[in-house]
């Protein structure tokens, strides 16, 4: 749709006042741009012609001297086009499917194929066993530590023991021997609940100051 | 029916790469002077022998229903899925074997993953997720899949643990019968 253009004065537009001059017939098309088989700068020439009437040669080489940009040195951004940038294909280049079925096309492909899986599988070998070599290190030291822990709790019992042997040998007057079938004797008779049986029961009050 | 792209021949060799070691011998020529190609058909990869291949050109595309032996399907997203028809061509030259025990055979035949208690052996220094071909334990190859753990790793699992996925066994050629070669 051409655009509308508010006129204020009709007979303003139209300056000359004659129905068929060059303005009056530019304001009528006014907003509206046709495009004419002819360049725009034949005035022009036409001018320079009755001046110095240069020859036809040179005004062809004038017009050729024209500079045309590429879209490349317009810097026009990439998305601003009608044609998306992925889909446009390049020039001069075979339209379809480029099938491989020869021989020598089909072995390289293969053997890049082959070697790009060796590697990844090597690598993932190669992974495996040093995540199995840190695992074992692991579990190694775990059972050092496991190991550690019992010879301590060893040591402590056998110090514990030895420690009550030492204040039984001190203040007892019979042998180890009596002692020990006489604790199993009362264990046997009482059961736990006469070490129980053994403690007096004491009730403290505080003390009056 | 066409031959395959680049990309897409790339695609299928990887996937063969999983289980196979040896895939030179599958495009190597043959006594007669013949070869085998891949062909595809309505998103079907064909391995097929060339002298086969050119005679097919005779038949429409929408006749041909297959040839040769289908190795899988290139799905929309340009990805290749194996096929349980493939499962000759990768038990030949397979790059890691699971075998499993009788009773192992029937729920692996049924769609299950193999379980550590249904394995009889399998191949030394297998990695985590890599292609395995499963066999029974007369070498029957029963079908496909891919390692859960380790070989290493396996041997610790209790004997529920799963220890090669399930990608396809013989019980697709009844089960899915309807979409093996087309659909």
């Amino acid at each position: 749709m051409a655009p509308t253009k508010t006129i204020k004065n009709k007979h303003a537009a139209n300056k000359s006042g004659i129905k068929g001059s060059k303005d009056a017939e530019r304001s009528r098309n006014d907003g509206v741009l046709k495009s004419k088989g002819k360049p725009k700068g034949k005035a022009h020439t036409l001018v320079t012609a009755s001046k110095g009437r240069p020859n036809i040669q040179e005004l062809i080489a004038r017009k050729k001297k024209k500079k045309t940009y590429s879209e490349k040195e317009l810097a026009i951004p990439e998305l601003n086009m009608i044609t998306p940038v992925g889909v446009t294909k390049p020039k001069g280049k075979k339209k379809g499917k480029v099938f491989v079925d020869d021989k020598e096309s089909m072995a390289t492909i293969l053997a890049i194929v082959q070697a790009e899986k060796e590697g990844q599988i090597e690598s993932k070998m190669i992974k495996a066993r040093q995540m199995e070599e840190i695992r074992e290190a692991r579990r190694a030291e775990a059972e050092k530590k496991e190991a550690e822990r019992k010879a301590r709790l060893e040591e402590t019992k056998d110090s514990l023991r030895k420690k009550r042997k030492r204040s039984k040998q001190s203040g007892g007057s019979k042998g180890d021997d009596d002692d020990d079938s006489r604790d199993v004797k009362e264990f046997s008779s009482a059961g736990t609940k006469a070490v129980k049986s053994k403690k007096k029961k004491s009730v403290s009050f505080a003390a009056p100051e | 029916m066409r031959p395959l792209t680049e990309t897409e021949q790339k695609t299928v060799f990887e996937k063969l790469a999983n289980y196979c070691t040896d895939l030179k011998s599958l495009i190597a020529p043959l006594d007669d002077g013949d070869r085998y190609v891949f062909r595809l058909n309505h998103s079907r990869v064909y391995y097929v022998r060339l002298s086969v291949a050119n005679l097919a050109t005779s038949v429409s595309r929408d006749a041909l229903l297959s040839l040769g032996t289908c190795l899988g399907k290139m799905t929309k997203t340009g990805k290749f899925r194996l096929h349980i028809t493939a499962l000759p061509i990768l038990s030949e030259h397979a790059r890691h074997k699971i075998w499993v025990k009788d009773n192992g055979a029937q729920p692996f035949l049924y769609g299950s993953n193999v379980v550590k208690a249904h394995v009889g052996r399998w191949s030394e220094d297998c990695p985590e997720h890599s292609g395995v071909v499963v066999y029974s334990m007369a070498d029957i190859p029963l079908g496909f899949g891919v390692t859960a753990r380790s070989t290493t790793e396996a041997r610790r699992l209790d004997p529920t643990g799963i220890v090669c996925f399930r990608q396809s066994d013989c019980g697709e050629y009844l089960r899915d019968e309807d979409t093996l070669f087309a659909g």
